[in-house]
């Protein structure tokens, strides 16, 4: 998958926004939103989000893990343990990425969040790549593979599956069918 | 046999081979007569000792000029002659292993397969081992070995190359054309998820199949007009 599509998945997380208009309730395949009322915070998709904040009618308040002390706390809980930690949303690099990017004057520290995030993706995307190299190495057929997030997984396909794949082949070689027995014929 | 013919056919197989490999590993799940790598690393040679008397058959060996091949002559043939030969009964041939796959050249591999210029030494190092090794030669599953502990040790820099160059890397030319397939898929992906992270997500293209379903109908609205 491009990672746009894998945007464009996560684009249905929810976050909340104080809209500044007043709305009857909206109905959408993916569910009910709103009804919308002035001040009031409501909860919606992240593309409907970003549309109305384009267009000024609403103030996006970031979720709460979106934030310097909790980023850098879950980075080290990653670091500290042996396999991967729980994130708090299934494509927070996305959704941080998207609402960052929207809400450059809403937020203070922005840059720095914009670090902690990043921070804590380069730790879970190395320790993703040293544990797909000892998968390879030792031989697998299978592993466990808790709390990775899609964009995560998307960054070592086709690789892995490839890899695997070739591995297999190889291995079968071993069998040895033979190839053309013409004297069977 | 009659492989060779095929080359000029290529295009349509390679343009199949390209638009698979986007998920699926294209390769010859052996046999596949039609696949080219396939062909292209069965033409690797092989040492052959004649057991029987060939008539007319004198010219495969450039160093004499006899009519026949004589039992017990030496002579290097391309891997799918000597396939052939091999596995007719009783054999016509007896198939040694070239000098790629003897113990020597193992023991290189075995020592540090990483640093190893596998397209020197066969472009298609690991299809013509894996086609040697469907000959049942005594050495086959010592082959298998190898091959399988090389590839895994130079899986890590191939993930390393295509995670982190937006360039080709130079020393990619060393990695055998099977390797090369993975690596480049791989680099595509990893570019994409760069360009994805530095500049954000881009539109989402509509999938060719339906662009050009619109097209059709297009045109036909124009046919009709």
């Amino acid at each position: 998958m491009d990672p746009s599509e894998v945007e464009f998945i996560a684009e249905k997380e929810r976050v909340s926004i104080v809209p500044n208009f007043n709305n009857a309730t909206v109905h959408l395949i993916s569910g009910d939103v709103g009804p919308f009322r002035a001040g009031l915070p409501v909860n919606v998709p992240v593309w409907m989000a970003l549309n109305l904040r384009q267009r000024q009618k609403c103030r996006i308040l970031a979720p709460d893990w979106l934030d310097v002390d909790k980023l850098e706390a879950l980075k080290e809980e990653e670091k500290a343990s042996k396999y991967f930690t729980k994130m708090p949303s299934e494509h927070y690099m996305v959704v941080a990425q998207l609402i960052l990017s929207a809400v450059e004057d809403d937020i203070p520290r922005i840059e720095e969040i914009r670090m902690a995030v990043k921070n804590l993706w380069d730790v879970r995307i190395s320790k993703l790549r040293s544990s797909v190299d000892t998968f390879i190495k030792s031989g697998g057929s299978h592993a466990r593979l808790d709390y990775l997030t899609t964009m995560e997984i998307n960054s070592v396909r086709p690789l892995l599956p490839h890899a695997l794949d070739f591995i297999d082949r190889l291995n079968k070689a071993s069998e040895g069918a033979p190839r053309r027995d013409l004297s069977q014929d | 046999m009659f492989c060779h013919g095929l080359i000029s056919l290529d295009g349509g197989c390679q343009q199949l081979c390209h638009h698979r490999k986007i998920m699926s590993l294209c390769h010859s799940y052996v046999p596949n007569y039609f696949s080219i790598p396939d062909i292209l690393a069965t033409q690797e040679k092989v040492p052959c000792t004649f057991e029987v008397q060939v008539k007319h058959l004198g010219f495969l060996d450039p160093g004499s000029d006899k009519r026949d091949i004589e039992v017990g002559t030496n002579i290097e043939l391309p891997f799918w002659m000597a396939s052939v030969l091999k596995t007719q009964r009783p054999a016509i041939a007896d198939v040694g292993l070239p000098k790629i796959f003897k113990e020597s050249y193992r023991d290189i591999l075995k020592a540090d397969p990483v640093v190893v210029d596998l397209h020197k030494l066969a472009p298609y190092f690991y299809e013509f081992g894996m086609s040697l090794c469907m000959l049942n030669h005594r050495e086959s599953p010592e082959i298998v070995n190898v091959l399988v502990e090389s590839f895994k040790q130079r899986f890590r820099k191939i993930l390393d190359w295509a995670q982190h160059s937006n360039i080709e890397v130079p020393e990619s030319k060393k990695l055998d054309n099977a390797e090369k397939i993975i690596y480049q898929a791989g680099r595509e992906v990893g570019s994409s998820l760069h360009l994805w992270l530095t500049e954000g997500g881009s539109l989402i293209m509509a999938a060719g199949m339906v662009m050009q379903h619109k097209k059709m109908k297009l045109t036909q609205r124009d046919l009709l007009q």
